[in-house]
């Protein structure tokens, strides 16, 4: 009797020992550092205004200087490329891809992400690397295939620029050009980027005719039948995590171990962070290869549960039996519905070499 | 005239049961924003995304520890029943009965309490309904639905990866290939699932007390094996636990529930006890019947998916020991039967399914009366598929043999509205 009794108490302490032991071996970092609001899915939804870190305020003068070192082509090592070149406000903030170029005619190896709404990314870059925007607009500068500059040489330059060291002082109280400040600056101009008037955010705020019958489709297939929803959520349509789609390597001896690179852990291998959906009429081609032309393509390519056979396939991905018609509500729903009309920011026009500092 | 009440018997009996017959849990689809579609093809049949979510403790997989749980949600409860008309026709007799029910109503809270623990309840609160329920007193003592703890299980999952999950309590065991629960028949069960035999209180789709592990793996391979009373919701009535084990491929992408093309085979084994004077009865009801026989149950079952089709079918084969067969003592009672169901979805996001579905059971000849042969036929409409709402026109119809030489034949027909938020 008393073996049994020993035997059922083990039986019921060991899946709690079992699941002690297992969360033990694999800490949740760092998506869960940031706090509730990366918690979901939750439900589809109109964007909040943007958190801003406490370190790095947001001002009118400092957004304005940001707005200018964004498009100001002299950052880089050859004077060619800005942030607004791969990062381009009439390519929905991205550009015409596939992957983008650099100085020189170098191409990247990623599709360039879009700036607009980039300030709800809880991670920045297609695998996270960077955890805030500040972060973010420092790696370009330095990268050889990008600005092809480091922050030194970008440091003098900017120095040597008296109009920037002027605006510098008025806005961080110091003629000295630091990569943190121009940093901090470019990152308050880019969340002021937010798209929050698509007809989707119209018919959330209660305009039932904002979206056409056939858009109303799609919105239903997207949070049903589509699972779109089970990643592009909330009001950033993203869950803002990682996952492997099976997207086919630009070069297949080379493939892009994505997320990986950076956490090391297996299951990150060709994972890549989930784009938002808000606007994404305005950059094709998608992926972070850019290999899938047009939002139908994209469609389809989730219509077959993914792409190449990997071994880390997400376990998210599975075959969805979409017929033409839901297909088509579906690029409908993401084509106009999903697309801002923020005059403020749709139609933000580039700071003419002319008008930068001098 | 007694075949015509024991018609409505069965009608009625099959509407009751009916909150057992399926489930779905609108709590998650109200947690995540999600409309119904996101883990059903159909309420309440779990797609592909669904049962994944299912078999990783009703966490997104991928993502446990980054939802949200049960504190952090509202209140994740559920209800559903379903109301209409059901006609029957017994065609021997020439008698037919009508009339309005309601078939029950399920209470449900399910989610996650921690990362990788979670829970399913369901509960069926008692519902008297004296004047409709001919059969007992009419002063509510029989109610029409009694009060049922369906489910209470807590489930471990991940502790091996997705290679082992554990769940204890009340719940529907894995062996099932096609789940009673969350089919989208309302009266139609599966007739080998309800087959009972001689002596024997174990009922193939019951849910059952116990401890059950379970395992999905990358390449499509899928596992369920448990130790349970096998008395259902009842206290156990011996000390002989018994065992199941039911192996599933997949084959393509999919999990074989709406992509994807699975097969399956189960095992279940038994004890019985053939002695239940002289019992000593347990804390919580629990009997040390003596005795104790063996049965057991084996089948295969198939599921393939084409464009919107879905074929399901599923074969099974009963013994039972012959000290378990009062009807004839000196053979073991054995039985086959099984379904073959094909599902197809219509109109955008899957508002529409139509279903046909054919049952049989062979019973032994000396037992043949309690053959089955029946053949079904559905048409389900969503008004809508609104965010964890779902309100579902619902028409089934059943021709019905039981018995082999003198058949006794039927004619079931349900128009109902089911729904559940």
């Amino acid at each position: 009797m008393r073996s049994r009794w020993f035997l059922i108490t083990w039986l019921l302490a060991a899946p709690v020992i079992l699941v002690a032991g297992v969360q033990g071996e694999e800490p949740l970092t760092p998506i869960t550092s940031v706090g509730i609001h990366s918690l979901g899915p939750v439900p589809l939804d109109n964007l909040a205004p943007p958190a801003v870190p406490p370190g790095n305020p947001q001002t009118s003068d400092k957004i304005l200087l940001g707005k200018k070192l964004y498009f100001d082509t002299r950052l880089s090592r050859d004077n060619t490329i800005s942030c607004a070149t791969c990062h381009d406000p009439a390519k929905g903030w991205s550009d015409a891809g596939p992957t983008s170029k650099g100085i020189k005619d170098q191409l990247g190896g990623r599709r360039s992400p879009p700036v607009s709404n980039a300030a709800y990314n809880l991670l920045q870059f297609w695998d996270g690397r960077a955890p805030s925007l500040e972060e973010q607009a420092k790696g370009p500068i330095e990268n050889p295939v990008e600005m092809g500059n480091t922050h030194t040489e970008m440091l003098r330059t900017v120095s040597d620029i008296p109009g920037y060291v002027d605006e510098m002082e008025k806005v961080f109280g110091t003629r000295k050009v630091t990569i943190d400040h121009v940093a901090q600056a470019i990152a308050a101009f880019e969340r002021t980027v937010v798209t929050t008037d698509s007809p989707f955010d119209r018919f959330i705020r209660g305009d039932s005719e904002a979206l056409t019958p056939m858009e109303k489709r799609g919105l239903e297939i997207f949070n049903g039948k589509g699972h779109c929803s089970s990643c592009h959520w909330g009001g950033y349509f993203s869950d803002g995590r990682f996952h492997n789609l099976g997207i086919e390597p630009l070069d297949p001896s080379k493939p892009d171990s994505g997320r990986h690179n950076v956490t090391k852990h297996p299951k990150d291998v060709g994972a890549f962070k989930t784009p938002t959906v808000r606007d994404a009429a305005l950059r094709a081609p998608y992926m972070h290869t850019g290999r899938e032309g047009t939002l139908e393509d994209v469609v389809r390519l989730y219509d077959r549960g993914g792409g190449l056979d990997d071994a880390n396939l997400d376990a998210l991905m599975v075959p969805l039996g979409l017929s033409k018609d839901e297909i088509q509500a579906l690029v409908a729903f993401m084509t106009r519905a999903m697309t801002s009309t923020n005059p403020e920011v749709a139609n933000v026009k580039p700071v003419p070499q002319s008008e930068l500092p001098k | 005239m007694r075949r015509l009440h024991v018609s409505l018997l069965l009608v009625l009996g099959i509407l009751f049961a009916s909150p057992d017959i399926s489930q779905a849990i609108p709590a998650f689809a109200r947690k995540y924003g999600f409309n119904c579609n996101m883990c059903h093809t159909v309420f309440a049949k779990l797609n592909d995304f669904g049962q994944r979510v299912r078999d990783n403790g009703y966490q997104m997989p991928g993502q446990e520890g980054r939802e949200k749980n049960v504190f952090q949600t509202a209140p994740p409860v559920a209800l559903r029943t379903s109301t209409g008309l059901i006609v029957a026709h017994a065609v021997s007799e020439k008698g037919t009965t009508s009339g309005f029910r309601l078939s029950g109503l399920d209470l449900l809270a399910a989610g996650v309490m921690h990362r990788n623990i979670s829970f399913l309840m369901i509960y069926t609160p008692r519902i008297d309904e004296p004047s409709a329920d001919y059969t007992g007193n009419t002063d509510g003592s029989n109610p029409g639905q009694p009060g049922a703890l369906e489910s209470a299980n807590i489930i471990f999952s991940n502790l091996a990866g997705g290679g082992l999950n554990i769940r204890l309590g009340r719940f529907e065991p894995g062996y099932h290939a096609f789940s009673s629960k969350r089919s989208i028949y309302l009266l139609q069960p599966y007739e080998v699932y309800a087959f009972t035999t001689p002596n024997n209180s174990f009922v193939f789709d019951d849910n059952q007390i116990g401890l059950e592990v379970t395992g999905h793996f990358r390449h499509g391979f899928k596992y369920a094996a448990g130790v349970i009373n096998g008395t259902g919701a009842s206290p156990d009535n011996n000390n002989a636990k018994d065992f199941y084990a039911g192996f599933f491929k997949t084959f393509g992408r999919g999990d074989g529930q709406s992509a994807g093309q699975r097969v399956g085979a189960f095992a279940y084994y038994g004890w019985q006890p053939t002695k239940l004077d002289s019992l000593y009865v347990g804390p919580s009801g629990e009997a040390d019947g003596k005795a104790n026989m063996n049965f057991y149950r084996v089948g295969c079952d198939l599921s393939c998916n084409w464009n919107r089709f879905n074929l399901m079918g599923m074969l099974a084969y009963g013994v039972d020991d012959k000290a378990l067969n009062d009807l004839d003592s000196s053979l073991d009672y054995t039985f086959s039967g099984g379904f073959a169901r094909l599902d197809w979805t219509a109109l955008y996001n899957n508002r529409l399914v139509a279903s046909i579905m054919y049952n049989w059971v062979n019973a032994p000849c000396y037992d043949s009366e309690r053959d089955i042969s029946a053949f079904t036929g559905l048409l389900r409409y969503y008004l809508g598929d609104w965010t964890a709402v779902n309100v579902a026109l619902h028409g089934e119809y059943t021709y019905r043999e039981t018995g082999h030489d003198n058949p006794y034949r039927e004619h079931n027909l349900a128009a109902l509205i089911d729904f559940a938020f």
